[in-house]
């Protein structure tokens, strides 16, 4: 029999069981690929159990990473940023024209933050404050910048790009590329931001309900631009680490990065106002599903077989989320 | 005559219409100004001819955005229809097999959508990989030959109409005398409108959803068959701008993506702005790679213009 000055029992074993499964039940689904995924590796190829080959994948990984975080910030507060194809395409077009050649070399990366800034500002001012729709004036911006880039390059495909920006991807720590370092890095300061930083609560405030949130005071406005002036910032950086990992420059980075870089979000636990999966969630599903292609290019899959199997992965992961609790 | 007009009657739940028609106006009268080959016969031809594909895909989608959703697969449907349009099968069951895989991805959007909750630009966008992996793996590059009699109903005449031109007319009527004369059309406002609001007044929201996705799906189906009449041949990827300026159009036309607000006119007069900036540009021997430019442009102001009540997509 328990008193009034008893001190509470602690939570017995079958309690701790019963939230570990939940716990493991709620994690985004990005979690149960990667598992399946190295599980299923040594009967594919043993090529994909060697770690020199998942440095290989981490370190083609980074750009989408570092797009993936960017994309992450504006779903958590309900908005999209569709501008990631054109924010690529006129930095790698910038940067490997030629135009920047004879600056010192921390102007070409500056340029890259600069303009990952300048379209953050651009989406932020029309989304937060002009109230204009997040697809449509995001998709303009990009289809602008994608235009710039066509008329400047007049279709023809620029330069190499600048030697000495390629230590990005090839240099390393201990194996380690810069690309993943920064990646990493990144991903940390965002976590740390999100975990200590005033700001993340109102970004989870406003995901939750942006009604409620203006009603207790918080700034719905302010924290919707916010967050479309960060992720411009970090699809800058993105475009840097891309950069570094190209040869030679493109006009057409494709409209892949913005369909992957969507699909490992989703599938990394973070949709339209829901915070599941955190950055660690996005982060484990950019590593899945670059794995999931190179086992699929192992298969002998082409383009078509991995343009469904992720869409599949699109369609199954919203699904789960769907299904669980709610609109995503 | 009456009977049509009231079909294309602008209702107080346009949305900024007359911003649209006054901008294609303008944009006409510029034309016709300062570009003496606007008028000719064969460019008014050729406007039309290129329009047609967006105005019937635009048109489906408008009923979509009606509902507060948005479909993104709507150019992989049209890729895979002229996909399948080349297959060497008779050409009645192509054309039943292009009806069948547009109904199923329209039940798939829908279903997510309505039933299982998923977000729509995330449902659509992951039926949109799906279908263009589908286009591929059916014609892995441009090519085959469609029925003979598709390209002769898409290039030919009706006496001095182009039959582009009876498309479109055609496309536009079915979309208007569904949404303005039949029940779903009023459901469709409603939902958009305020979904709870219109469920505690009897409104099928979830099947009225579903219904939006399936009809912009058959929309999409129809701008497949006129493309692949058009190009008389495939494209695996020859609808694949069509997902988003399909959006577009119907934005520019005043439908509200937020749903609830927007007319098959707007629509239409959307897909006749966009339509002309390719057009003129052309005309005015303008490099056509600041088109992308000029279209972003004309979007973002249209859009600024439109104010809208609460932040979001």
């Amino acid at each position: 029999m328990t008193t009034a000055n008893s001190k509470p029992s602690a939570p017995s074993s079958l309690f701790n069981v019963k939230r570990a499964v939940f716990w493991i039940i709620g994690l985004p689904p990005a979690y149960y690929v990667l598992a399946i995924l190295i599980a299923l590796a040594p009967a594919v190829s043993a090529t994909l159990i060697n770690p020199n080959y998942w440095f290989v994948i981490l370190k083609q990984s980074a750009p989408l990473g570092l797009a993936v975080l960017a994309q992450s910030l504006v779903m958590r507060v309900r908005s999209i940023d569709l501008s990631v194809s054109g924010v690529f395409a006129f930095a790698i077009y910038v940067a490997s024209s030629g135009l920047l050649n004879s600056y010192p070399p921390f102007l070409t990366v500056a340029m890259f933050i600069v303009v990952g800034l300048l379209v953050g500002v651009t989406n932020g001012v029309l989304v937060a404050y002009v109230r204009a729709s997040a697809v449509i004036s995001t998709l303009s911006v990009s289809a602008i910048l994608i235009g710039v880039v066509q008329y400047m390059s007049a279709g023809r495909a620029p330069g190499s790009t600048p030697t000495w920006l390629r230590v990005l991807t090839s240099g390393n720590i201990h194996g380690l590329s810069y690309s993943i370092i920064i990646w990493i890095a990144t991903s940390v300061l965002v976590a740390v931001a999100f975990r200590f930083l005033i700001v993340g609560r109102y970004f989870r405030a406003v995901g939750d309900n942006p009604r409620a949130a203006e009603t207790t005071g918080i700034p719905l406005a302010r924290t919707i631009f916010v967050s479309h002036v960060t992720a411009g910032v970090l699809t800058g950086i993105a475009a840097l680490v891309q950069v570094s990992a190209l040869a030679v420059g493109t006009i057409k980075p494709g409209f892949d990065t913005f369909m992957n870089a969507l699909a490992a979000t989703i599938l990394g636990g973070v949709t339209f106002g829901v915070d599941r999966g955190g950055v660690a969630g996005p982060f484990v599903a950019v590593v899945a599903l670059s794995f999931l292609f190179a086992m699929l290019t192992v298969f002998g899959i082409q383009e078509p077989g991995k343009l469904i199997v992720q869409g599949l992965i699109i369609a199954l992961a919203a699904i789960i989320y769907g299904t669980r609790a709610g609109r995503i | 005559m009456n009977t049509v007009a009231t079909y294309l009657r602008v209702p107080y739940r346009a949305g900024a219409i007359r911003l649209s028609i006054g901008t294609l106006v303008l944009m006409v009268l510029a034309s016709i100004i300062f570009l003496p080959g606007f008028l000719a016969g064969e460019n008014l031809s050729n406007l039309l001819a290129q329009s047609t594909t967006l105005v019937i895909s635009a048109l489906g989608q408008t009923f979509v955005i009606l509902t507060g959703g948005l479909d993104v697969s709507v150019g992989s449907i049209i890729s895979v229809t002229t996909a399948i349009m080349t297959l060497d099968m008779p050409p009645f069951v192509r054309v039943l097999l292009c009806i069948a895989v547009a109904t199923a991805f329209g039940l798939v959007n829908g279903y997510g959508v309505a039933r299982l909750n998923v977000h729509p630009i995330i449902m659509t966008l992951a039926t949109m990989g799906i279908g263009q992996g589908l286009a591929l793996i059916i014609l892995p590059i441009p090519g085959g030959r469609v029925p003979d009699w598709l390209s002769m109903s898409v290039a030919g005449s009706i006496g001095p109409l182009p039959n582009a031109l009876v498309w479109l007319v055609v496309a536009s009527l079915v979309a208007a005398w569904i949404l303005y004369r039949r029940p779903f059309g009023l459901y469709l406002f409603a939902a958009g409108g305020n979904e709870f609001n219109a469920r505690m007044n009897g409104v099928p929201v979830k099947r009225t959803i579903i219904n939006a996705y399936v009809l912009s799906a058959l929309f999409a189906c129809a701008a497949g068959m006129f493309l692949a009449g058009r190009l008389a041949s495939g494209d695996p990827k020859g609808g694949a701008a069509f997902g988003i300026e399909s959006v577009t159009a119907a934005a520019l036309g005043g439908v509200h993506l937020a749903g609830g607000i927007g007319s098959i006119f707007g629509t239409v007069v959307g897909a006749a702005i966009l339509g002309l900036v390719n057009n003129v540009m052309n005309l005015a021997n303008v490099s056509a790679f600041l088109q992308s430019v000029a279209k972003g442009a004309l979007l973002l102001v249209l859009v600024v213009s439109q104010r809208r009540k609460t932040i979001g997509l």
